[in-house]
Parts: C-alpha cells; structure tokens; sequence
C-alpha cells in the first residue's frame, strides 16, 4: 500500500508524513483528533458544577521479553491532570498489563493523547501498520477520535506511529463521558500491525465511569479474562493507589470491607467466571447470582462485602486446567 | 475467461429484492395465525436457503413478525437434495420432523413469549450453510424498545418509532444481513459482511442472532441496553449453539455521522474477517446500505453480475477438509474435476469458511497466493472454531490451509475476466497469477515471485490435487496409480518446468500432469520377522456404523497379517492420529487429532476403555518414562495435558508458552529418556520448546533462520537425550539441538539436492547422494541412537547418521508418507515402519540390515498392505478408504531406552540383550 503524501497544503501543520519531511519538527506532527461535529458538551452542563477536565497522556511500550525472545506490548501512564491537578502519581510508573484505570465521572471531558515507544514505529512498512491507537467503549467521542485506521473510519489513520497511510507522533482523542454512559468500560488498541490492534498482545486497560454522586469502594478490582489468565490490578479506594498488575493477582480485602470487581474479557475464549461462596447482583437486575457467563468485550461489574478468603476463576475447560484461577483473600 | 459467459445457466433467477410479507404483519389485537409457505432452495454456490414461495431464497431466510400469542403454522417445501427441517430451539413446535428432498410437511410454532428467536433447518450442520432466519415476537401492545439517546434517557419506542431494521446473524465468522423497513413489510438480502446504511438520529432496530460457535457482537460509538435489564451495553455475547440479541439505537446519537465499524470482538473471528461498518449519513444523505457479498454473484456459474461468494465448509472429512458447498455438483459437471476443494471467482468477489462439519478447532491460512496481491497471508494468531471471510481482488490461485493441520488444503484461483487464453476444452484458461506480476506466486515461507511454471509450483499443485481428491491417491489392492487433473487450463508464467518466461503467460492444460495405469507392485512383506505388533493409524479409513472417519490397524509382526481394525464406532472415533502404550503395554492411549479426546484402548481385544476430554485437536501422546503418566500435546491450544498413570482424566493442562503469549500449539513431541524433558515442535510460534516435566519453560529455540513459516512440527530425541531432532515441515528442513540446553546445533536443509525452477537433482549439498525431504514429518531417532528416520510427506524416506547429523542416504515412499517409529526386530536390530496418507501400505525399511553401524545399506525391506484380510478381527464393517490414511505408527512392545527397562517381563523375554539395554550401562 503506498503512503499518501500529498495532502492539501492547509492541511499541512497538522499532518505529515514522517517519510516524505524527514526534518519536519516533532510539533507538525501531531494530529489532534478535533471534534468537528459539535460533541454538544452542553449535553452535560446540568452537571457543570461536577465537571472535570481530563488531560491524559498515553504512551505504549514493549515489556521486558519472557527470557526467550517474546515480547508484549503495554500501556504506560505518562501524565493525568484533572482540572489542571496532576494525579500521575496514582498510576504505576511502567508500562502495565492491564494498561492505566481511568476514573471519570459523568459529565467530565477527557483529552487523551497517546505516544508509541515500541521500536521502529515510525518506519513506515508498506501493508503493515506500526501505529498503536486507543479506541474506547462507552463514551461518546466523534469519528475523528475513534482510533482506528482510515480503511475502518474513512477519514485517518488515528494512531501513533506510522500507519497504513499516515504517520502521527502523537494522536490525540477527545472524549465525553456523557450522562448515561456510566459504566466500567475497556480500552484498547485497534491499530498496530492490522486494523484489528493489538488488544491480545497487551494493550488494553478500562475505565471506570461513576454516576455523579455515586459512592465510593474501600477497593475497585480490574481483572481482564484473557486467553490463558487472569490480568489484574488493585485501586487502593482512599488513595487510588494501583497496584498489584499481572497475571492471576491475589486480590487484598480488609474482612467486611465493600470492594468491586470489575469484569472484562478480551481475546477469543468465552468464560465463565466464578468467586466461590459469593453472590452477587447482576448489574441492571435485581437478581442475585454466584456465576456468570462472559465474552470478549463485555463487561460485568459487581460488588461484594469482603466476608471470606475465596478464589476467583474462569471454568472453562482448558482455562481451568491452565490454572486460570487467583486468590480473593480477606483478612 | 469470461465467468458470466463461460456456462450457459440452465435457467435464469428472477431478481426479488423486497420480499412483501403482507401475511406476517397482524392488524388486530387478538392473536392471529400466520400461514406461511416456505420452501429450501439450493444456491448458485451451492449454499441452501429458505425461500418464502415465489421468492428468490436468501440468507438469512425470510424474518417473520408476529406478536406474542400468535400462532405460525410454516408449510414447508424441500427442495434441496438433503434432508431438512424447521426448528425454533426456544419456542414450542409441534409439527413432524425433518424432510426428504423434493417433500413438503407443515409445522406449527406457538409464539409464546417477546423476543427475538432463531428458526433454522435442523439438518446436522448443514443449516449453517444459509438454512437460518429471524422470528421477532413483540408485545401486542405498546413499546417494542428502548433506546438510549445522548443525555443518557431512556426512550422507549413503538413499531411506528423504527425507522429501519436489521438482522445480522452470526454464523462461523461472517455476518449475513437483511434490510427490513420499520413496519417489517419489505426485506431486502444485504448478503455477507455487508455495510448497513442510517440517516443520523434515524431510529433503528438490530436483530443480531447466531447459530453454531458463540460470537460477541461490538458496534463502535453507540449504546443500548441489554435486553431486560436497565444495564447500558456496547457489546453483547451470543451463546454457542443458538442466541439473540435484539436492540434499538439512535444512529449516531451523541457521536455524529461516520462509517462505525461492528464487528464480532472474539480475535481469532475479527482476523478471520467478522466486519463491516454502520455507515451514519448526515442528515439529508441516503442512508442506504452497501449489499455484501451474494451467493448469486460473480462466482464460476454465478447468474448476477454483483459481487459473489462461494463457501467451504471446513470438515474433518478425509480429502474434503475444505469443501466447497457445491464440492459434488463441481465433480458432477464432467470436466474431469476429482477435488471438491476448488473454487474460481471473479475479481472482487469473496471467499467464505465455515467450520461447520468438525470437532476441532482450525486456522485459516494463506499457503499461497498471487505475486501483488492484497492483504496477504490471510491468518489468524489462534486456532478457534468460527468460520472466515475475504474478498479477493487480485487474479491467481490462492491455497488456505490450516495450520493445525496442514494438509487441509482450499484452493480458489480468481480468474481475470480480462485475459482471454482461448485453451482447453471449454475454450477458456484459468489463471494461477496475476497478469501484472508475470503470473508468480508468493509463499507463506517467505518466498516471493515464484513462477507458477517452475517445478516447486506444479509440485505443489500436484500436492493440492492428489492430496484433496481420494480418486487419485495409490490403492495397493489395485495395482496401478491414475491421477487425473481437471480439463482446464491454466494461464502459468511460462512454458512447463522452464526457466524462461513468457510474456502474458502461458496457457497450459493441467491434463499433461496425469499419470495413468503406473504400476503398483503387491504389498510382499519382509522375510525376517518383528517382534509383537505394530499398530497403524489408518486416520483416513471409513467404517459403516460411524460418521468420522479413522481405524487403528494392527499388523502381527510376527507373521506380517492385518491381525485386527478397531473404529471404535461407539463413540465415533475421529481420525485416530498418534499413539502411545502404557508402562505394561495393556492400554492404548489414542489422541483424536479432529476433536477434543484422548481414547483408552484395551491392547489384547481393541475394546474401548474411556474417551477422555483433552483440549481441541490432541495430536501426540507419550508417557514419562519414570511415573508412566500420559502427556498430550494439545495441538489446537497452548499446552501440554497430562493425565496421571492409572488415572482417566486430566489433571493439568501445562502452558507451553508465557501467560498472555502467542499460543505455542504443541505438535509432535518427545520426551527424554529420563523422563526429565518434554520436548514440543511449536507450530504455530515456530520454535521448539523445552519443558520440565512438571511444566516449566527451560528453552524455546527458533528453527526459521529468520525465515517465516518454518512450521517445526514433530522431534525424535537421541537415546541419551543429548540431541533432539526436529523437522520443519514448510522449511523441508532438519534443526538440530542441544538436548540438554536446545541450543541450535545445526539445520539440515533437506532439499538442498532440488533445483526448484527446472525440478533436476544434483549433490548440491556434495555429501556423496542424492536426496530430498520434500515436506518431512516425523523423525525418530533409532533407539540405539544411530540413525534418523525421516518420514517426507513429497514422498521420501531420508536418514540421517547421527554420528555426523547428515544425509546418507534416500528411499522412496508413497504420497502423503507421515508417520514413522522403530520396532524390534527378532533377532536384534529394529525396523523402523513407515506410514503414509494417501497410500494403504505400511513400508518396512532396515537403516542397518547387515549390523555393522554402517547406515549406507538403508534398505526397504518389506511392504505391508494394511487392508483388511478375511480373518481381520474388525469392530466394524470397513466402508471406503480401505487401508488409506497412515499415520501414528506404534510398535509393541515399544523399545525405546527408557521405556523398554520398565518392560515386563514377558516382553522382554522376545528381545535380545541389546534391545533390552539399548545405549548399555
């Protein structure tokens, strides 16, 4: 596939192609992703009093390889300021699978950009996109912020890195967490090496969306159902602290304590996901239940009083067999 | 050549494309019966539908409205050549079962209950080739839905609301579309993948329904609820076998107008093709949607000049494991075809999978495909089960395969309506490449520009033909090999095995590559005898009380006869793969290498003792030496499954790869003498992969050589475990490794003797023979440690010294040759026996007959035939394929150092001292 490089002039301060203007300065090529379309933010002024900015800056990595040569990809929180308050410090200072919890509330706006340091990125290579991109569920957001790649959106390649036809340094998305999309929400690339992302090779994270008013968890648990594993975090609920990322995490409830987990799963496997000798009530319902069953992308949100030490598992055939399993202790 | 042009069709289908279904819509309150005549009709490319008489049949079938209360009483018309039914799975139906082609029986559906509800054709499978539709049951009063709208309300909405609908069934990784109006009275097929079209704030209805392997189902930007709950939702899981998932949205509510993908959100289905995009017009703009890809299109016979489909079906059927839906009326057109695994399209049409006829999980992968083409190699980062769907634009042939099982092939040359070879019989010529690139191929191994006049590329699609087609494989009963190649011809870069090009190609007819009446010597066996048995995968035989095909042959090696075949038909064993003994060879483990089971067999009587649940696609199995537990590769999956001596189910399952990494999809492994290492060839990350015995990671060694596709795919280890031997199977190469560390020592290039261009053989590698290993499989090391046997699937025997880890020496085999393991032979020494697919002959070959370390007088020694004899003790009637299909080949008692100390006694009372000690103290 060729690379386009021949934009319209006034086009030019915004998008470049880093091959055809290899001294271009870093500042022309970012691509800000405008929300042309009024994204009525008037939507949410009866909330204007609780509305907070977010300015989020993203970057993507590759880990450390697993001592034979494999490499994963992960995101990496590099700034978080909301209405100008820096809670960077929240977040884990590398790159993390899952990627950066983002906490937001309904009627905030959130500009997110994202930067790609896994190598070579901005070598274009004909066929093949290098570009990592986020693409949200949930919110609202405009075409222009969708991040994927033209021959999806029609309009860019809306990433960092070179993609199919455009090559961005920084990519940037605006959200707005409208009324009504309360919610715990994955994000995840959509656009490197296919239009299909890289969401199964590390780069996903989530967002938690609260109502306005809504109260608050002695602990918020992220575990992401992959293919073979459990990929976890903990938030500390007074210092929102997040800790604990990795593989099956042991999961730290204070006994009595009111904790929520949230439920996401990603890649091909459906699950079904267990946490012995609790029950729960399944979200938009008023039903309790002690199992459920989970697809990739879905997402499934509960809490629970912190009574008994327990496990959590996916009882899938070979997952269980895997060893798909982690501890809920409670002391 | 001029598809549209090229048959005449026997008659033309009138083009519907707004069904009216005035009877379905109930004016009134009170219930109403709905008397609806269907009928099951067969498609140009060979998909099966339902029709609402007088229609054009289409896929989905017709979407049928009523309200809750209703009654629908279906009259429906086979006219199909299969049996067929009409089944709702969540609504009562009373009514008779299934129908014989060409009759008609009724059915009666109570619409009990709102919600959406899949009706479908209840014909084994088959309905998911298209025999798959939409009952939508509303209340009969008020609201239908709710959508949400920007500032996060919840609105609710009546019929009269709903500006547009949408059905989109999920079926094997392809979406299937019907346009529908808001009051459900006109329909119209937006095929497969298509691209729905809305006006902004227009209200629309999606009716997302699946049937066969689960789905979730995403659409970019938008929200809903989830059905019954007060829950906000973007994506939405449908259950395996059959689900729904009916919706309302605002179209582009809060978010704008653009092209929003939706897509199934399962990797493995979104790299197989599961996409398209709800198109969001501005207000003023059309809104229509784009039509996908139609069973009626521009295909070989396609009636309508639109954009066409043909399908496979992917199926654990020997030859057939790609077959195109109309696999039996291609063979029946008379043109010589044996294959049902070829297909021709025009440019721009689409080529669709379904896994709808196995057990297993699959990949579908680009083996080959036109120099230039776009979005190459198809593929997929796991084996799932699904289906897949692309469009292909460039002219050529393009072969899939799977990489769990690479040789499942399916072809489909585009053929490029604009070259004109007047050729062959029919006056038209195919084209293998793209006029543009000089009609060259690009191989998944990297190889770029082949032309498909050069040796390896009709090699290759000589492999392609006799492998898909049973017609011309070689029957040992019948004494003499035919293989027939279609009457067509081909538009290849040049004349036949030339060096030169010519430009704008060269119009070939594939009939210069049949072979006729070639002489098939009788099976004679080898004068010196084995010892104990030998037990043969004969992976491709049918039996007559069993659908899956496969038996376990067993050959009495101390008189050479077929002594019993076991089919297992009581739980219809599915091509028998590999096999392994228990410590006091009582027990058979036996993987099931399409399905998901492991079998324990009884070795004295060939009775079945327990299927065991394993994990997709097992395909070899051996025990620890030291506790005599059962190790299996799960060749579909990422680890290596062990079920405990004594025991009958799993008790773990041991990751062959880092959490969250590419699985490694274990093929054919090996374990070491002592019991200390799991060695696996990891076909789908290309390394090999050295694992403890209680599962941690130790090496993976890369065998490519930079190169992709090296496909390591079985390994023999040395007696001492210092070296392990792998093969890699697309890369016709032999790695090398440390047996302690998987250092790479050394990789022998197996075809280094072959000229790829003109085909000639010359001692390039100058080690004094001339040999090849086209395609090598299994590779056991003699268990005395001197010699390898590779077993080449291009049909080569290759051994290998290991004193010097090179070639010494090549003997023939039959196409398809897989499969190779050492036996004792009486009296001292070993034989190794050989195997191959698409042969019924097991070859016995002796790496050292005169027992002077010297492997240069590597013989052949004996052939066995491995059909049944009159006094085969049998489990069941042999039906077709007799004796086909050779793989696994275990030998009892098994001698290798390690196994054959913990022998009893009263087998190792037939070996001799050397045998029972192999490496000595």
């Amino acid at each position: 596939m060729l690379f386009q490089s021949n934009r319209a002039e006034c086009d030019t301060k915004l998008i470049k192609n880093s091959n055809t203007s290899p001294t271009i300065t870093q500042r022309s090529l970012i691509k800000l992703g405008a929300m042309t379309f009024a994204l009525t933010l008037t939507l949410s002024t009866f909330s204007a009093s609780f509305a907070a900015e977010h300015i989020i800056q993203l970057t993507a990595e590759e880990t450390q390889d697993d001592g034979f040569g494999n490499k994963l990809l992960a995101y990496k929180m590099l700034s978080h300021k909301v209405n100008g308050t820096d809670i960077t410090s929240r977040y884990s200072a590398e790159a993390t699978i899952p990627g950066p919890t983002i906490e937001l509330t309904e009627g905030d706006t959130v500009k997110i950009s994202i930067q790609n340091a896994i190598p070579g990125n901005n070598t274009p290579i004909p066929g093949i996109s290098r570009q990592v991109s986020i693409h949200v569920h949930g919110v609202h957001y405009d075409i222009l912020s969708d991040g994927t790649l033209k021959v999806i959106n029609k309009n860019f390649d809306e990433g960092a890195g070179a993609g199919l036809e455009e090559t961005y340094v920084i990519y940037e998305y605006q959200w707005n967490v409208a009324a009504g999309t309360a919610g715990t929400w994955a994000y995840h690339d959509h656009n490197f090496e296919t239009h299909n992302g890289a969401e199964h090779k590390g780069l996903f994270g989530a967002i938690i969306v609260n109502k306005i008013g809504a109260p608050n968890f002695d602990k918020d648990y992220v575990l992401y159902l992959g293919d073979d594993a459990f990929w976890g975090m903990e938030i500390d609920g007074a210092s929102k602290t997040q800790s604990k990322h990795g593989t099956n995490p042991t999961l730290a409830a204070t006994k009595n304590s009111n904790v929520r987990f949230h439920l996401i799963a990603l890649g091909t496997d459906i699950h079904t996901f267990k946490l012995d000798g609790y029950k729960w009530v399944d979200p938009g319902t008023t039903n309790l239940i002690n199992h459920i069953a989970i697809g990739p992308l879905e997402k499934h949100v509960f809490n629970v009083i912190a009574k008994n030490s327990a496990h959590y598992e996916d009882n899938d055939f070979s997952n269980k067999l895997l060893g798909m399993r982690g501890k809920f202790l409670v002391r | 050549m001029k598809i549209k042009n090229a048959f005449s069709l026997k008659k033309s289908i009138t083009t519907i494309l707004f069904l009216v279904i005035t009877l379905l819509i109930s004016q009134f309150a009170l219930a109403a019966t709905h008397n609806i005549a269907l009928t099951a009709e067969t498609l140009p490319n060979g998909q099966i539908a339902y029709a609402l008489a007088g229609n054009e049949a289409v896929i989905p079938g017709p979407t049928l409205f009523v309200r809750k209360g209703d009654t629908v009483n279906v009259s429906l018309t086979n006219n199909t050549s299969i049996k067929i039914g009409f089944r709702v799975p969540d609504l009562a139906r009373s009514g008779s079962g299934r129908i014989q082609p060409g009759k008609t029986k009724n059915y009666k559906i109570k619409a009990s209950k709102t919600g959406s509800f899949v009706y479908h054709g209840d014909s084994d499978g088959k309905e998911l080739l298209g025999l798959f539709g939409a009952i939508i049951v509303d209340k009969a009063h008020g609201p239908v839905d709710s959508y949400v709208n920007a500032d996060g309300s919840i609105i609710p909405v009546t019929s009269a609301d709903i500006d547009k609908q949408f059905v989109l069934f999920m079926v094997g990784s392809t979406f299937w579309g019907t346009e529908i109006s808001g009051d459900g009275m006109q329909q119209k097929p937006l095929w497969a993948n298509p691209n729905p079209g809305a006006v902004e704030n227009d209200i629309i209805r999606f009716h997302i329904l699946s049937i066969g392997p689960g789905h979730t189902f995403h659409l970019h930007a938008h929200r809903w609820l989830k059905t019954g709950t007060s829950e906000v939702i973007d994506t939405k899981l449908l259950e395996e076998k059959t689900d729904t998932h009916s919706f309302t949205v605002k179209a582009g509510t809060g978010v704008g107008t653009g092209s929003w993908q939706y897509h199934c959100h399962l990797i493995a289905h979104m790299e197989a093709g599961m996409h398209g995009s709800f198109r969001v017009d501005p207000i003023g703009g059309d809104g229509a949607s784009e039509v996908g890809a139609s069973p009626y299109g521009r295909i070989l016979l396609g009636p309508k000049d639109e954009p066409g489909l043909v399908t496979f079906e992917i199926t654990d059927e020997p030859a057939s494991w790609f077959r195109s839906a109309r696999g039996d009326a291609l063979v029946g057109l008379g043109l010589g075809i044996k294959t049902k695994s070829l297909e021709v399209i025009a440019p721009g049409s689409s080529v669709n999978f379904i896994m709808s006829d196995t057990n297993a999980v699959h990949t579908i992968s680009s083996l080959l495909w036109p120099t230039g083409a776009h979005h190459m190699p198809f593929n997929q980062t796991d084996a799932y089960r699904g289906g897949g769907i692309l469009r292909l634009d460039t002219p050529g042939l393009y072969v899939f395969t799977c990489k769990v099982h690479p040789y499942m092939f399916g072809a489909v040359i585009v053929d490029d309506p604009e070259t004109t070879h007047a050729e062959g019989i029919l006056g038209l010529a195919l084209d293998l490449g793209d006029k543009a690139s000089d009609f060259k191929i690009d191989l998944v191994t990297g190889i770029k520009g082949l032309p498909t006049n050069s040796d390896l590329a009709i090699r290759l699609l000589r492999t392609f033909f006799v492998a898909t087609a049973p017609d011309n494989w070689q029957d040992y009963s019948s004494g003499s090999w035919n293989v027939k190649f279609p009457d067509l011809s081909v538009v290849i870069s040049g004349a036949p095995f030339s060096k030169e090009l010519t430009d704008g190609g060269v119009a070939a007819p594939l009939s210069i590559l049949d072979i006729s009446g070639e002489l098939l010597p009788t099976p004679i066996p080898p004068t010196e005898h084995g010892v104990g048995e030998v037990w043969i995968n004969t992976q491709f035989e049918k039996t007559a009380s069993k659908y899956k095909p496969g038996t376990i042959t067993v050959v009495d090696a101390t008189d050479w006869t077929v002594k019993r075949k076991i089919g297992l038909p009581e739980i219809d064993m599915n091509n028998p793969h590999n096999m392994w003994p228990n410590r006091d060879q009582s027990i058979i483990y036996q993987t099931q290498w399409f399905d998901n089971k492991l079998t324990m067999i009884k070795r004295k009587n060939g009775q079945l003792i327990k299927n065991i649940r394993v994990g997709y696609a097992p395909s070899h199995v051996m025990t620890l030496p030291t506790n005599d537990d059962a190790t299996i590769a799960i060749n579909g999956e990422n680890s290596i499954a062990v079920i405990p001596a004594g025991t009958t189910h799993v008790t773990k399952m041991m990751p062959t790869q880092g959490r969250g990494h590419t699985s490694a999809n274990p093929h054919g492994h090996w374990v070491s003498a002592d019991g200390s290492r799991i060695v696996t060839p990891n076909i789908n990350t290309g390394d090999i992969g050295i694992y403890a015995a209680d599962g941690d990671i130790h090496a993976r060694t890369v065998t490519g050589q930079g190169a992709p596709g090296a496909h390591p795919i079985a390994i023999g280890m040395m007696p001492d475990s210092s070296k392990i031997y792998a093969t890699n199977l697309l890369h016709h190469s032999l790695s090398v490794l440390n047996g302690n560390t998987g250092e790479l020592i050394k990789t022998v290039n197996l075809i280094a003797d072959y000229d790829p261009i003109d085909g000639s053989f010359s001692d390039n590698d100058g080690n004094g023979e001339i040999a090849v290993g086209v395609l090598p499989i299994q590779t056991p090391v003699s268990p005395d440690g001197k010699a390898v046997v590779i077993a080449a699937t291009g049909g080569q025997i290759v051994i290998v010294d290991t004193a010097t880890d090179s070639i010494v020496k090549m003997l023939p085999c039959d196409p398809g040759c897989h499969g190779a393991n050492f036996g004792a032979k009486q009296g001292g020494g070993y034989y190794a026996y050989v195997t191959s697919k698409f042969s019924n002959r097991l070859i016995v070959v002796d790496t050292d007959p005169n027992g002077d370390g010297n492997l240069s007088d590597a013989a052949i020694v004996g052939t066995i035939s491995l059909v049944s004899r009159e006094d085969t003790v049998s489990d069941d009637a042999i039906s077709h394929l007799p004796g086909f299909g050779g793989q696994g080949v275990l030998p009892i008692p098994n001698v290798y150092n390690g196994w054959v100390q913990n022998l009893p006694e009263n087998w190792k009372a037939g070996l001799t001292a050397a045998q029972r000690n192999p490496i000595g103290d």
